[in-house]
């Protein structure tokens, strides 16, 4: 194409946008964006809790024109409902703190190393984080297996003298989960230490500050909102783990993901489907907002601490 | 007692030597500055003085206590850096009590403390302002306030003044004069500004590539350095080559490219051949530029040694610089051009196309020989 | 002394990010090297070399149906989630208030909630319209997680863009589109090809939505791995593994030269 037919096209394109002023020009720009998430996101959303409100039947996903909160008695008041979002909490927990812990440590180490180094570290997040969660669970299997890597290599050291159930067993599972989200929670707490100059590390260990208490005096209140982040999305995921447990677990490391999956595509039971993951939309949301509120007033406390 | 030893002290990165063997003694409650191009060791010798690098070779030891082994938090030493490394996410009194509050004093304690020391930089009033509300003078303050809150033996600075533009800085210069007067304690200060350097030091080390040159009272460095590097980075001269003509017992000639003759007397052990070719600095601020004697004949240059052992040249004037309290003078000598500072009140206007005579006394003639090294005169 | 107890702390933080490091990579060199197993196990070290469940992937049709479907998927999210973001991204550069910052926190959303409930959803309101099963769906379902990215990589790509460039365009009377095409574009064409590229991994690799979203017509890789998994744990799954971590590497390294790894780890 020649650059006067490609002006011209282009002429052609700006035409319709020609009478508005510029900002209106910027809001037509982010209009498909808007339109987007309107339809594909918001209005999904809006459906889902429809559902969640319809009759259950038999044969049928659920009954269309029908309202009644019935399936959201049923989760709540069903002891069997309240043991998976238990055990979902649980993991949710579990797993964030051991993530947050060590990704932080290793965002701090990717932040200090330079050159070839920190290209391995960053190497070493970035690629797990673009492989299928199916791989990244799959992957333990033959390493944590009864007669796997990981139970040969401890019982030809000699810590162990018979091979431990790790699979399929809860901890299997927090090994999966930690292992997916970790990638997530380091690129967040680096992200924000990579903004922070170096030199006020070496300030403070100039001022009488060992390593150990440079660290935790000033660079984590500054990282803090890396690690809040860090935490809202290694909880959000771990709370809805389905691949982990669902690939690692026994029969008891049921969650509320497992079970969503099975209402819906199994039992075609949607309104107890919907109702369940709204409840537990609810549930996530109220403990993210505690939570993020929380790690931001620690933030706080230490920088209020003289 | 806090005088700080150097001993062949050396730090390099990989292949790259940053600090070369240098040793030298600063003696307690002295001023030093480093002085030095870019790149040439400075920050790094000072980190290893600090304890912020451990040095590949030799020794440090402070206060006749040898103290290589030790990591800078167990140091009596305190460092003011460049970019003031203030902590951001606390406020001001924060930012100055954190020295205290490492080593276990109690709040109330630190905080009057520190609340001091910024009374004492002239920041009271800002103890609860954050760090990145202030403006680049004021975050000086609060690092000098942050140091000194520890009470240190030794006074780093690096390069602390930099960033801050021209008359701040000067302002800033008095005042920490003020202050290593007041707290009596070791201050090594880092700089790649001369007049900095000479307005602050007791004594001055200058540095290229690695290398401690030379140290010594300002005067000293600027009266007699002791080669061709120090004299090119110190300021503004005139190099001058050409070959040595003429050597007797207590002077020698060069004759120079640009055809004038330079007389200058010789130390009584120096030893220079005839034929050796030299440079020859004429720093501008000792020359004389007079307007030419009509019977000289203008345009037709000739430089001959006068009765007194004073150099000469004729020239033109090329053109005429207004550098606030002197002019400086771009002279024309046969193709070669050199320049003279007066100072403004001096007699006797000049112009552009004036032919003039240039003179310098012998006596402030430097010479180096090709290697950079200095002839003794 | 303390410089004995510093190299101790050293060799400590050593060992500590080093096993990080082998945590991260064991798992998935682990699981190329089963891939050459010899028999039906997943056994490692390797009892032996092989290539036969190499041949086995290509000589069964469902991994190669499944194959196809990726890609189809892949390169319509590629597609959408690139102009969607890279537009946005622009429009945000051009205009920041109040409500235009709205739309932020709304293209994060669907990374903070678990992929299961998003897959509910999108399920329930496909069905509703129509489009289950189809490609169409997991294709939206797809641009809902890779938008975000494309837009905030865009974003940084725009404030790191001098617009002083397109001031002067304009002034040498080009018509903004004309700017866009001529001085934008060329300058932050490596933007949009690492956003695209990323798209097109993150939609190769989902598999949660998708495992709602697809019928056995349009199940992509991840799902039938998934399918395939619960029923039996074979070496076939790690040559798909294989491969699939292959094209993520190939696409880091691409993304990488294109701009550098530290730019693109901040921002996934
Ligand atoms: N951590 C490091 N790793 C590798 N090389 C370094 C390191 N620190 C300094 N260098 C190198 O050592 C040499 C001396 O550096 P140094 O910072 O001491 O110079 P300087 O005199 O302070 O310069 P400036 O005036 O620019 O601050 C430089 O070439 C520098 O690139
Ligand atoms: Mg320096």
């Amino acid at each position: 194409m020649s650059v006067t037919t490609r002006n011209s096209l282009l002429d052609r394109v700006w035409e319709p946008f020609r009478q508005q002023p510029g900002s209106r020009r910027a809001l037509l720009l982010m209009a498909p964006l808007m339109v987007f998430e309107f339809f594909v996101f918001i209005a999904p959303f809006l459906m889902l809790l429809r559902i969640s409100l319809s009759k259950q039947v038999r044969g049928l996903p659920y009954e269309a024109g029908t309202f009644t909160f019935e399936a959201y008695s049923e989760v709540l008041s069903s002891e069997f409902f309240h043991g998976l979002i238990t055990y979902s909490f649980k993991l949710g927990i579990i797993a964030t703190l051991l993530t947050v812990v060590l990704a932080t440590f290793y965002a701090y180490a990717i932040w200090r190393s330079e050159g070839l180094t920190r290209t391995m570290l960053l190497f070493s997040v970035v690629l797990p984080l673009l492989t299928t969660l199916v791989i990244k669970t799959y992957a333990w299997v033959p390493l944590l297996a009864p007669r796997g890597t990981v139970n040969e290599l401890l019982m030809a050291i000699g810590v162990l003298q018979s091979p431990i159930q790790l699979v399929p067993n809860t901890t299997g599972v927090i090994v999966g989960q930690v292992y997916i989200v970790f990638p997530y929670a380091t690129l967040a707490v680096y992200s924000v230490l990579s903004t922070l100059d170096w030199e006020i590390v070496e300030a403070a260990r100039d001022l009488g500050a060992s390593r150990p208490r440079s660290f935790f005096e000033v660079v984590l209140p500054q990282a803090m909102p890396g690690v809040a982040v860090a935490t809202v999305v290694s909880f959000a995921w771990s709370v809805g783990a389905y691949a982990a447990p669902g690939l690692l677990g026994a029969g008891s490391d049921r969650t509320f993901a497992i079970e969503v999956e099975t209402q819906m595509l199994v039992g075609f039971n949607w309104p107890v489907a919907t109702a369940l993951s709204a409840i537990m939309l609810v549930l996530m949301f109220v403990s993210v907002v505690i939570l993020y509120t929380a790690l931001n007033s620690v933030g706080g406390d230490v920088s209020h601490g003289a | 007692m806090s005088k700080i030893e150097l001993e062949n002290l050396s730090k390099s990165f990989g292949d790259l030597q940053a600090v070369d063997d240098v040793s030298v003694s600063i003696r307690d409650g002295e001023l030093l500055c480093l002085l030095g191009p870019s790149g040439c060791g400075k920050s790094t010798t000072m980190r290893m003085i600090s304890g912020l690098e451990t040095p590949t070779s030799g020794r440090v030891s402070i206060g006749g206590e040898d103290v290589t082994d030790k990591s800078a938090y167990e140091r009596t030493t305190s460092m003011v850096f460049q970019n003031w490394a203030l902590f951001p996410y606390k406020s001001v009194l924060e930012n100055v009590a954190f020295g205290l509050k490492m080593r276990g004093e109690g709040k109330q304690e630190r905080r009057e403390h520190a609340r001091e020391m910024l009374t004492r930089v002239h920041m009271d009033g800002y103890e609860d302002h954050n760090p990145t509300e202030l403006s680049g003078g004021q975050k000086q303050r609060v690092a000098l306030a942050r140091s000194l809150a520890v009470d240190p033996d030794v006074l780093l600075l690096d390069e602390p003044l930099s960033n801050l533009d021209k008359r701040l800085r000067e302002e800033m210069e008095i005042e920490l004069k003020e202050i290593h007067e007041e707290f009596e304690k070791t201050f090594v200060h880092v700089t790649h500004n001369q007049d900095e350097a000479f307005t602050l030091a007791d004594r001055i080390g200058i540095m290229n590539e690695g290398n401690l040159v030379q140290v010594g009272e300002p005067s000293e460095v600027y009266h007699n350095p002791k080669n061709r590097f120090i004299e090119e980075f110190l300021g503004d001269t005139n190099f001058v080559s050409g070959e040595v003509s003429a050597v007797d017992g207590d002077g020698a000639v060069v004759e120079t490219d640009f055809g004038a003759t330079i007389e200058f007397p010789l130390a009584a052990d120096e030893d220079l051949s005839q034929g050796t070719t030299v440079t020859v600095s004429l720093r501008p601020e000792f020359m004389s530029l007079d307007a030419a004697s009509a019977t000289d004949g203008g345009q037709k240059t000739a430089a001959r040694a006068d009765g007194n052992g004073s150099n000469t040249v004729v020239g033109t004037i090329d053109t005429v610089l207004y550098r606030g309290s002197t002019i400086r003078y771009f002279v024309e000598t046969n193709g070669e051009s050199m320049f003279v500072e007066r100072s403004v009140t001096e007699e006797g206007e000049l112009d552009e196309g004036d032919a003039v005579q240039v003179s310098w006394p012998a006596e402030e003639i430097l010479v180096f020989r090709p290697d950079g090294t200095r002839v003794e005169t | 002394m303390a410089l004995e107890r510093e190299s101790v702390e050293n060799a400590l933080f050593k060992a500590g990010y080093g096993t990080i490091f082998a945590f991260m990579l064991v798992p998935l060199v682990i699981v190329i090297a089963t891939s050459f197993s010899p028999s039906g196990n997943l056994d490692f070290p390797p009892a032996g070399f092989s290539l036969k469940w190499y041949s086995a992937f290509f000589d069964n049709i469902d991994w190669l149906r499944a194959f196809d479907n990726s890609l189809v998927i892949g390169a319509g999210t590629t597609v959408i989630a690139t102009f969607l973001g890279t537009t946005a991204a622009f429009g945000l550069e051009a205009r920041r208030d109040r409500w235009t910052q709205l739309l932020v926190p709304v293209v994060i959303m669907p990374l903070l909630i678990p992929p299961v409930i998003l897959g509910v959803t999108l399920l329930v309101y496909f069905n509703e319209m129509g489009l289950r099963s189809s490609y169409v769906s997991i294709i939206l379902a797809h641009t809902l997680w890779a938008t975000p990215l494309v837009f905030f990589v865009m974003q940084s790509i725009f404030q790191r863009f001098d617009w002083e460039l397109r001031d002067a365009g304009m002034d040498l009377g080009a018509n903004p589109i004309r700017v866009f095409v001529h001085v934008v574009l060329p300058n932050v064409k490596s933007g949009i090809f690492v956003s695209a590229l990323l798209a097109f991994i993150i939609s190769l690799q989902e598999f949660v939505m998708a495992l709602f979203l697809s019928s056995y017509g349009t199940r992509t890789i991840p799902v039938l791995a998934w399918t395939t998994l619960r029923q039996s744990l074979t070496p076939i799954v790690s040559v798909v593994s294989t491969f699939l971590i292959l094209i993520s590497l190939v696409g880091i390294l691409l993304a990488a030269l294109a701009t550098n790894l530290d730019f693109i780890a901040k921002r996934l």
